[in-house]
């Protein structure tokens, strides 16, 4: 501790308290930004049909021009997904103890290992306009795979000392 | 690893409950430790042992296949 100044001891400290995680209650507005998405997108789809894929300037071969409205929906609406699967994914639990950053770290290692495999099985297997899916996939695939995996071991952990108190 | 927590409850009377939060973590994290489900920090067995009152080694101990 002598050998960096105090306060930067302080700060170190405070960063490996709190770990880089949302507050709790985050998760709440996550999952409010994806459900409001919904009603949004189908209103967008019932005034302009064809979907996206004509209109986004950057499918091949669209005139769309960069930051038209359908641009910018696009944007929107990706933002609202991806912003509100980070919140559910990275915010804390009620207590955040050492063996729910293990349960954190296992599950972010099962998502990476789940998003290389499939997105070396489609690069292999597929050509053309199909890449561009793939990387719409790669976009949520990983975020949603870790919450379920994630989600589901919490589960299994309170449901396994559940019945463990019932025994004693 | 294996360790007598649950032993060293019932001497001082404290349900899994009140040792988590002693400790400060969870009530499903005390509860795999005493299951040997999950093999707490140094800093966690230490302030298990601050609780109870002994040297870390009395409650846990090291098992042949660690």
């Amino acid at each position: 501790m002598s050998s960096i100044p105090y306060i930067w001891y302080c700060k170190l400290d405070r960063m490996a308290k709190t770990k880089y995680l949302f507050p709790y209650n985050s998760r709440f507005i996550g999952l409010a930004l994806i459900l409001v998405h919904i009603p949004i997108k189908l209103l967008w789809d019932a005034y302009y049909p064809g979907g996206y894929d004509h209109n986004n300037p950057t499918s091949p071969g669209s005139e769309t021009p960069l930051f038209s409205p359908p641009h910018l929906f696009f944007i929107g609406t990706t933002l609202m997904v991806l912003v509100g699967l980070f919140l559910i994914a990275f915010s804390k639990e009620k207590i955040e103890d050492e063996q729910i950053v293990q349960l954190r770290l296992d599950s972010l290692r099962w998502a990476i290992y789940l998003n290389y495999a499939i997105l070396l099985f489609t690069l292999v297997f597929t050509h053309g306009s199909d890449s561009k899916h793939i990387l719409m996939l790669n976009i949520w695939l990983p975020l949603l795979f870790f919450i379920f995996r994630f989600q589901w071991v919490l589960y299994r952990l309170n449901r396994s000392a559940k019945s463990d108190e019932t025994k004693l | 690893m294996k360790n007598n927590i649950r032993v060293e409850r019932a001497i001082i009377n404290i349900t899994q409950a009140e040792l988590a939060e002693k400790v400060g973590v969870s009530r499903q994290t005390i509860n795999t430790i005493e299951s040997n489900k999950y093999i707490p920090s140094t800093v966690l067995t230490l302030k298990i042992a601050r609780v109870f009152g002994k040297p870390v080694e009395e409650i846990f101990s090291l098992e042949e296949t660690d």
